[in-house]
């Protein structure tokens, strides 16, 4: 169907109904009408032809009364006699005056008052007809007057020859019998003449027509002929109705002849007088039929009106909820909808996300969709207006566009596809965008993550390939050398050899076991930090006596700097900290040749927060160094970089790894700086928590106000100043051994001894021991003398002690380590010193342990290796065991308890809390040692948390039991140590 | 320099007339307006008394606007007028009538006179005051007989009539009346006069002061039928009626704008000017204008002369009164004169047909002009002013009649009229 016929179709239906229901109502409007004129009319005539009745009664009676009166006055031979009677009945009868009339027009009342009378020109008709006439006067008063003349046979009255009698009537008398109450008072009724002439006439105040045709013709719209028509009828004494208006009203006139001489009864109506009733009645019926139509018409049009708004506003509500929906979910996706008017590109929809999308103002987009235009990084359409005319209907387009975002320039890419579609003849574009950056950056990231598989796979390749290698070569030389072992058993010289290097090989492999299972836990982000207070002269210390065995095994430097005055003690976890530092000294060890040096330093750095310390750590050789390509993925896993000198290096490629990865776990930072062949630099930052103190003073109480240090490093003689600044000790510094004598012996030689020398080591010229054999030589032992060093002091500490050295300090210098040093040389003036081990005897000799070893083999070689300790053992084959043993011992009986973790009945963890929760008088003072193969922070923490005291790894290494055990002894105390005897 | 050349006018009259008095001839002395002592008929009379009398007449003319106070003056002086010629109208109290004019109740001439003039020549006490010598006229409705009777109307016969017609001829979108609302207000003198002629008691308490305009209904009536007739159209639309002056109702009347005029017959010819209707073409009818039912005609305004009784020649002027009294005299002055007639015997004048065909009527509804010739103060200028602020909107009929009783009454004040201080 045509647009045009759509949208006028309805109309015309309507126009058509319309124009039917104005017919219908015309049609019935005319018939209504018509019949009404007809009825109206019909009512008109029946009223003046009783008019007319009435009249002519009254002109036969008033002719009777004259006849049968002139016929008694010629029986009585004269009217004197019926004079008094027609006076008698002059007011009975109404007339205004009786005459007696001659043929001549001449007259004279019954008082002989003559008057002349015309008869309006029908005095012919009484003379020669000898009939009756009736006709108008003026009298000579001026009274209007019609006059009902009878011929008689003649007489004589007071002398006056007359021929006829009369009567006559006043007009307005006359007027008045004419007159009807009908039709409200508005009819006029007249009685002419056949020529129009008025005789009588009921019009209010009088008549004032002569002749009504004239009045017809000068006041109606009667054309000529008609005039003529009505003339006519009139001079033929015939009855009529003529319809016409009369100054603009519209009018009946009804003429009827009187039936004497010419005259005519005419009433002249008003139509609306006439038809007023039927006219009522034919209105208000009308208004009620139209009323009823309007009422009906306005039900209907107020019901379709009522449906139709409902139903729009259903509509526009469901719409509306569609669109709220259409909002919220559009909103909610990262998809911009856009509906386009094909014609006029007027936009009629755009979701609200476009301005989270794009950065769009909305309503600015509906307004001109070219503002979205702006956002396309390619062009300023979105589509080009030809493109999407070209759309076939039902079709659609795609295209891949990257859109920036107006507000944070974000850019993004969308997917466009344009949906052609069209309802009746309006076409409209949908388009909707789709956000494809995620999809793009996966794919990308898939391609990346691709390309690194195919890197990871390579690697992996590498690793197994180096750990193959790895793997191999400590293996090899553990086969190797257990073959060589079997065969020369016999050669003490070479058992030693043979198991000397398969005690390496083994510890070799071991650490490279344990790297990779530090890195596979770390990448699998198992690994959680073990947080404590530590003490970093401890650490420091400990780290000494690990590295520096390595150092000095290649003849290098290892000297440790403290800069500023860090705090000594520290929130951490103090076993990733040191592994951090043993990987990067280790590897500066490892990768410095023999004679390098290696400088550690440990600086405090401002910190942020008073709550908090921040440390440097910086390890710094002149080693190889590395290439640059190689420093930027120094600490990714299994990198190592390849050249002479490093593969001729054990490594498995995950130490800077595993290092980086602990840095990033502790939130700190790790950098390197390096060049090949001028050594690297590694520099590590850390934050530590820094434990709450109670505000009173570490510094112990003592008798120290003087104090003399010797280092040839100036450095080192303003850190001890500074560290000793409040304390309330004087300190002396000097470079030299030389010097440090002078300045003891003139101290001496001055009464003013001081409290304490302190000496370094290894110092230009006069040495440590040296300068304090020369101040025992001078002072005498009064004075204590510390050494400073960070070497171990194992291999001169006898003859340091023989040369009047009272106890040894390591570097760095720390309040905390000197207090702790020197307070036990104060207590009774004399210097004392710890006991030097019995030679030859191990720390374990004499202890009995309690064993918990599921495993009877590693049972076996622990009994063996703590016999060779000197040591003995009883062994327990599960956690329940050893609480039993535990439980029914002899308080004292056991020394310690070496607890494997993972046994069946009852695992070390639960055994070690029973045995702290039991009875036993030892439960809570016994060492109980985890030896374990769970090597992990997390497996030591939960050791402790157990009521452990220390752990060993296995397998077991009896260095490092020694060394636990020996630290173990010493915080137990002489008093416990005493306990067992 | 109007008025300087008017008293100069003046000065020479009087200088030229006080030679004719002081002749040693002894002729009495008129005085009169200039124009009417100018008049065919009354040189006619004067020339013929001194031909047949041998009698030398002092004739003092002065000019119109100059009359009053000229006659007053001479009046009063030691050389007054014999004869002083006048319209009976209210400013002839200004003369002190009493004193100083001479009834003429016993002159032998009086029963000449026709009914119509003598009544206009009584005073309120019914005394001569003078002989009416001029040409008189009818005043009442003509009307365009020859419309009328094509429209098939006839003429009216009562004010009911009268206002049917008014309003049938509207109907037909004619202009029944032409009323000369600017500034020509003697029709309603017209309606006044029965009120008044057939009322002297009436009269005379209005000149009394016992009864005023407002008190009396017919006089309302007159008002509110001229309210009506405004606003009926009867009178043409506003703009016509109200600026119709006395020049334009020759051209209403003979174009046939305007069908009938309340008018006298002499105007037909002394201002009439034919057009598409002549004055043959007009019929005569009564006044009516709400006071009388069957209406009104008004008599002829008439210039009498009057008697000085403190003159010096009385008996002298009243022969010559009883000259002018004498048919052959005033037939011969008034031969071929257009006018009514005032003495019963006189046959020479011309009377027009509409009169005459009125007679009968004229006969039983002539009233003397007894508004503005006897209500003290009144004033037909006033009239105008008075209806002109009903016409116009700014009042009603009641308002109007107020107004008039206000203009009488101050006029009355002014002319220090009994009952009026």
């Amino acid at each position: 169907m045509k647009k045009w016929a759509r949208i006028f179709l309805p109309w015309l239906l309507v126009l058509a109904v319309c124009a039917a229901a104005v017919t219908i109502g015309v049609g019935y409007y005319n018939f209504i009408s018509r019949q009404i004129y007809e009825d109206s009319t019909a009512h008109l005539g029946e009223v003046y032809s009783q008019v007319n009745r009435s009249f002519g009664s009254f002109v036969e009676t008033n002719w009777g009364l004259l006849r049968s009166w002139g016929e008694y006055m010629d029986l009585a031979g004269g009217p004197d006699t019926a004079v008094d009677y027609i006076r008698q009945k002059q007011d009975h009868w109404g007339f205004s005056d009786f005459y007696f009339v001659s043929y001549g027009g001449e007259a004279i009342d019954l008082d002989g008052d003559r008057v002349t009378m015309t008869f309006d020109g029908c005095l012919d008709r009484m003379v020669n007809d000898k009939k009756p006439v009736m006709a108008g006067e003026a009298l000579p008063t001026g009274q209007e007057v019609t006059v009902f003349a009878m011929p008689t046979d003649g007489g004589t009255y007071r002398g006056f020859a007359y021929d006829a009698i009369a009567l006559s009537y006043t007009n307005d008398d006359l007027a008045n019998s004419l007159d009807v109450d009908a039709f409200g008072g508005a009819a006029r009724c007249f009685v002419i003449h056949g020529d129009g002439r008025v005789l009588l006439s009921t019009q209010s105040g009088g008549s004032v027509f002569a002749n009504y045709l004239l009045y017809l013709d000068a006041a109606s719209d009667l054309s000529q002929d008609r005039l003529a028509g009505i003339r006519s009828d009139w001079a033929n004494g015939k009855d009529g109705l003529v319809r016409c208006e009369i100054n603009g009203v519209s009018s009946c006139i009804l003429y009827e002849s009187v039936g004497y001489q010419d005259y005519i009864l005419l009433a002249a109506v008003p139509q609306s007088v006439v038809s007023a009733g039927f006219l009522t009645v034919r209105n208000v019926t009308l208004y009620v039929l139209l009323a009823i139509s309007l009422l009906i018409g306005v039900t209907v049009v107020a019901l379709v009106l009522v449906r139709s708004r409902r139903q729009t506003r259903e509509s526009r509500m469901e719409v509306k909820y569609r669109e709220l929906m259409f909002d919220a979910l559009s909103g909610s996706l990262d998809d911009i909808f856009l509906m386009l008017d094909v014609e006029s590109h007027h936009v009629d929809y755009l979701s609200p996300n476009v301005n989270r999308l794009l950065g769009i103002d909305v309503n600015e987009a509906l307004r001109d969709i070219r503002v979205m235009g702006k956002c396309a990084i390619d062009g300023d359409v979105i589509i080009p207006k030809e493109e999407l005319m070209a759309i076939p209907q039902g079709g659609s387009i795609y295209r891949e566009c990257e859109y920036m975002h107006q507000q944070t320039g974000e850019r993004r890419w969308y997917r466009l596809t344009v949906y052609h579609t069209g309802i009746r003849d309006t076409g409209k574009d949908i388009i909707v965008m789709s956000d494809r950056t995620v999809e793009r950056q996966m794919n990308k990231n898939l391609q990346e993550a691709l390309d690194a598989a195919k890197s990871a796979n390579e690697a992996k390749s590498n690793f197994l390939s180096n750990m193959s290698h790895d793997i191999r070569t400590p293996m090899n030389a553990i086969v190797g050398f257990s073959v060589l072992l079997e065969k020369d058993a016999d050669k003490p010289d070479k058992v030693r050899e043979y198991t000397r290097k398969i005690t390496a090989s083994s510890h070799h492999l071991l650490s490279l076991i344990n790297d990779v299972l530090d890195m596979s836990k770390i990448e699998s982000g198992k690994t959680s930090l073990n947080v404590d207070v530590f003490v970093l002269p401890e650490l420091l210390a400990e780290l000494n006596i690990i590295l520096m065995p390595q150092a000095k095994a290649k003849n290098q430097s290892l000297a440790t700097h403290l800069k500023g005055s860090p705090p000594e003690e520290l929130i951490g976890d103090k076993l990733r900290l040191n592994q951090i530092l043993i990987n990067l000294l280790s590897n500066a060890i490892k990768y410095t040749s023999v004679g390098g040096h290696i400088d550690f330093t440990v600086a405090e750095l401002p910190s942020p927060t008073p709550q908090f310390a921040k440390l440097r750590f910086t390890v710094k050789d002149d080693g190889i160094g590395m290439s640059e390509e190689f420093q930027t993925h120094v600490f990714a896993p299994f990198s190592r970089e390849i050249n002479s000198v490093t593969n001729s290096i054990q490594g498995t490629g995950l130490g800077m790894a595993i290092t980086k990865n602990l840095v990033d776990l502790m939130g700190g930072i790790i950098t390197v700086e390096s060049a090949v062949g001028h050594g690297s630099t590694f520099t590590v930052e850390l934050s530590f928590a820094l434990p709450e103190r109670d505000g009173s003073v570490d510094t112990p109480r003592h008798r120290i106000t003087r104090m003399l240090v010797a280092d040839d490093e100036e450095d080192i003689c303003l850190d001890i100043r500074e560290t000793m600044r409040d304390t309330g000790v004087d300190v002396v510094t000097v470079t030299s051994g030389e010097d440090a004598v002078v300045q003891a012996v003139d101290a001496h030689g001055s009464g003013d001894d001081f409290n304490v020398i302190l000496l370094d080591w290894k110092m230009p010229g006069m040495n440590g021991v040296e300068t304090a054999r020369q101040i025992r030589a001078h002072i005498g032992a009064q004075v204590p003398i510390l050494v400073l060093t960070s070497y171990d002091w194992s291999d001169i500490e006898t003859e340091a002690r023989e040369a009047g050295i009272n106890a040894f300090m390591p570097k760095p210098f720390f309040a905390s380590t000197f207090w702790q040093t020197i307070d036990p040389l104060l207590g009774d003036g004399v210097p004392q010193s710890a006991p030097p081990p019995e030679p030859g005897k191990s720390v374990l000799d004499g202890m009995l342990f309690l064993v918990a070893e599921d495993n009877e083999l590693n049972a076996e070689i622990l009994t063996e290796m703590l016999a060779l300790e000197g040591a003995a053992c009883e062994v327990a084959s599960n956690g329940r065991q050893v609480l039993e043993m535990f439980e029914v011992s002899v308080p004292g009986r056991y020394d310690m308890i070496l607890m494997d973790v993972q046994m069946p009945v009852m695992n070390g963890y639960e055994a070690t809390r029973a045995i702290r929760a039991s009875s036993h008088p030892d439960a809570e003072r016994i060492p109980i040692v985890a030896m374990t193969a769970n090597t992990f922070a997390e497996d030591v923490k939960r050791a402790l948390e157990s009521g452990m005291d220390g752990h060993l790894p296995k397998p077991i290494d009896m260095d490092a039991v020694r060394e636990l055990i020996g630290r173990l002894k010493t915080k137990k105390g002489p008093e416990d140590e005493g306990g067992k005897q | 320099m109007k008025i300087k050349l008017a008293a100069l006018a003046l000065i020479l009259t009087l200088t030229s007339c006080s030679a004719p008095a002081d002749s040693p001839s002894g002729g009495i002395t008129v005085m009169g307006k200039k124009s009417d002592m100018e008049k065919t008929y009354m040189t006619a009379i004067f020339d013929r008394y001194e031909d047949l009398t041998g009698k030398k007449l002092t004739l003092i003319e002065v000019d119109d606007v100059d009359f009053e106070a000229a006659a007053k003056e001479r009046m009063g002086s030691d050389s007054p007028p014999d004869v002083l010629l006048h319209f009976h109208n209210a400013d002839l109290d200004d003369f002190d009538v009493k004193d100083s004019f001479l009834y003429l109740n016993d002159q032998p001439w009086v029963s000449e006179l026709t009914d119509s003039a003598l009544a206009y020549c009584l005073d309120a006490d019914g005394n001569l005051l003078g002989l009416p010598f001029w040409e008189s006229s009818v005043s009442g409705c003509y009307y365009n007989k020859t419309v009328l009777d094509s429209l098939g109307f006839r003429p009216a016969a009562t004010q009911a009539e009268f206002d049917t017609m008014c309003q049938a001829l509207t109907d037909l979108g004619m202009t029944p009346i032409c009323w000369p609302g600017d500034g020509c207000y003697w029709m309603v003198q017209f309606a006044l006069d029965p009120v008044f002629a057939d009322d002297p008691e009436l009269l005379e308490r209005l000149n009394k002061n016992e009864v005023s305009f407002s008190d009396i209904p017919a006089v309302l009536s007159m008002a509110r039928w001229i309210e009506n007739a405004a606003h009926s159209g009867w009178l043409g639309d506003e703009r016509a009626y109200r600026s119709t002056g006395w020049d334009g109702i020759s051209a209403a009347l003979s174009s046939g704008d305007a069908l009938m005029a309340f008018i006298w017959d002499t105007w037909f010819y002394t201002d009439f000017k034919p057009g598409k209707y002549t004055d043959d073409d007009f019929a005569l009818m009564p006044v009516f204008m709400g006071t009388d039912d069957s209406g009104t005609y008004e008599g002829g305004n008439l210039n009498m002369m009057m008697v000085n009784k403190r003159g010096p020649r009385v008996d002298e002027a009243l022969e010559f009164l009883a000259f002018c009294a004498t048919p052959e005299n005033y037939n011969a002055a008034f031969s071929g004169i257009s006018t009514v007639s005032c003495f019963k015997g006189q046959t020479t004048n011309i009377q027009s047909k509409m009169v005459t065909d009125a007679a009968a009527s004229l006969a039983r509804y002539e009233r003397v002009s007894t508004a503005s010739t006897r209500i003290i103060g009144y004033s037909a200028d006033d009239v105008y002013l008075a209806c002109d602020v009903m016409l116009r909107g700014d009042t009603d009929a009641k308002g109007f009649v107020e107004l008039m009783d206000g203009y009488r009454i101050a006029a009355a004040k002014a002319q220090n009229a009994a009952g009026f201080q």
